[in-house]
């Protein structure tokens, strides 16, 4: 009986003291309008105060990648805040190395808008636009991945390499709704629609949306392009290597320089498990049959005898040992995961590439 | 069995939608409380603690995490494959954890028999002896598990 009542005593002052905060906040943290001054001075916002900077950007059409919905569990939507934001708060701390707290990075979904403030921004953000699509075309790849074929309202211009953001609607007992990131598999030259590679997550809150719910000619609502995963020097040749829903990328930057006449050799890698984990390959072999500069090497590690399989065979990392001898003029880029690329950065160091041509994009 | 309020905003984090699509707790209906105490009742009659198994479980997926995606043996008997994802997610028990969305699968080689396990199953099995609801897609029956392990 005394634990009980110990019990719900303290419930109850707690539940008081919450109510009292709540009120106060209402009543006091009344910040009225704040403005946000962009790249010093070249765009400036005026917002209500008491929204978090991510929520009031994407409401003034300025979208900051974000694939948790605010909840500090990406650590995508950073951004440089110069002046106004406040202590760095602890949710913050995980996802920022020493450099980015010294230059005043902060996570742009746990800023809390109090006061004006002076930010920056990557220029690209300002292109970052809405789409609503309808979706043109489901197609499974694999077991696990499907490609989309979203038509767009209006026309999008992207880099190979970028990706978009997928919003969902509530379904089933998910009542909140999310944002998730997928590349583009498509040409960039095509700006009328765009391609993602959707690759199930177990349990996932947006996966289970697109591979479950999403049917042809439903609309779904896009933001994008994003992402710096992209090639700049179109001088030098490429060792590409992908793993999983990373050959997305790879795809739409091996038509894009193909469709652009760039002759330098370009080697793509790309490792599965069994051949059931294969997708695109027929279409990746019929571009390298095409193309003398463009080597595909697909690789299975764990091919089973009934896969048949003939192709490369082992961890990605000893294929790209076995068959890329001399790596002058190429560089790396690598997509998949943060494992499968560290390894592969560690056999593209032995062979003498520099970490500083070295690219990559871990999800 | 009565649950305290901290336990229920807990048992309510992980029904399905909060933070994955299906919950935590499958189609168990006992409550959080029950589960914990069945489940940590079997570990300690099978003689070995929360830490010991997510030791285990730890170092199985260490070898996976040498190369992703891929299948590696673990010994003469068993291979791993540890699959990444874009993300973290946070523990449900409000701990301020957030663990890597990876998924561990260790495979017995001549049976095929196998498990499969979350980066947040070793959290939560690790700190707060929670193996999930029966019927969950993440649910480790610790029996089977501890007999898997060894």
């Amino acid at each position: 009986m005394e634990i009980f009542i110990t019990v719900a005593s303290v419930s109850g002052i707690s539940t008081i003291l919450t109510i009292l905060i709540i009120i106060s906040e209402r009543l006091f943290n009344n910040y009225g309008t704040c403005s946000i001054d962009i790249n010093d001075g070249a765009k400036k916002l005026d917002v209500e105060g008491g929204s978090t900077l991510l929520s009031a950007l994407a409401e003034n059409k300025i979208f900051i990648p974000s694939a948790c919905g605010g909840k500090a569990t990406c650590g995508l939507c950073k951004l440089r805040v110069l002046d106004g934001a406040g202590p760095l708060l602890p949710t913050e701390e995980p996802y920022l190395n020493a450099e980015e707290k010294a230059n005043h990075t902060r996570l742009s979904c746990q800023v809390k808008i109090k006061k004006n403030l002076k930010i920056v921004i990557p220029e690209e953000f300002f292109l970052v636009q809405e789409y609503k699509t309808t979706v043109a075309k489901i197609d499974r790849k694999t077991h696990d991945i499907l490609e989309y074929n979203f038509k767009l309202d209006k026309p999008i211009t992207f880099k190979a390499g970028q990706y978009m953001q997928v919003k969902t609607k509530p379904y089933g007992k998910v009542k909140e709704v999310v944002w998730r990131a997928y590349s583009i598999s498509s040409n960039p030259s095509t700006h009328d629609a765009v391609e993602l590679i959707v690759r199930r997550v177990p349990q996932g809150i947006c996966t289970t949306y697109m591979h479950d719910h999403v049917k042809e000619g439903d609309i779904v609502e896009l933001t994008g392009p994003y992402g710096d995963f992209y090639p700049r020097d179109t001088a030098s040749g490429y060792v590409m290597i992908a793993g999983g829903s990373g050959l997305a990328p790879m795809k739409a930057i091996i038509l894009d320089m193909l469709e652009r006449g760039i002759d330098k050799q370009m080697y793509l890698f790309f490792g599965a498990v069994t051949k059931k984990d294969l997708y695109y390959v027929e279409y990746l072999q019929e571009l390298a049959d095409k193309h003398a500069n463009f080597h595909f090497i697909p690789a299975l590690s764990g091919a089973l005898p009934e896969d048949n399989w003939t192709g490369e065979k082992g961890l990605i990392t000893e294929a790209v040992d076995r068959n890329v001898q001399d790596i002058t003029g190429l560089h790396g880029l690598l997509c998949g995961s943060p494992g499968m690329i560290n390894a592969c950065i560690q056999v593209l160091k032995k062979k003498g590439m520099t970490d500083d041509i070295i690219f990559y994009d871990k999800f | 069995m009565k649950q305290t309020a901290n336990m229920l905003s807990i048992q309510e984090m992980m029904q399905a939608g909060k933070l994955t699509a299906e919950g935590f707790l499958g189609t168990d209906t006992r409550n959080l409380t029950e589960i914990l105490l069945a489940d940590q009742a079997v570990v300690n009659e099978l003689g070995l603690t929360f830490k010991e198994i997510a030791d285990k479980m730890q170092a199985i997926t260490d070898i996976g995490l040498k190369m992703t995606e891929a299948v590696l043996p673990v010994n003469e008997e068993f291979a791993v494959q540890v699959d990444e994802y874009m993300g973290f997610i946070p523990c449900p028990f409000a701990d301020n954890y957030q663990a890597a969305k990876r998924n561990t699968l260790l495979k017995n080689r001549r049976t095929g028999a196998a498990v499969h396990w979350s980066d947040l199953n070793i959290h939560m099995i690790r700190e707060h002896g929670f193996f999930e609801g029966v019927g969950s897609y993440f649910r480790l029956d610790p029996a089977y598990l501890i007999s898997f392990l060894k």
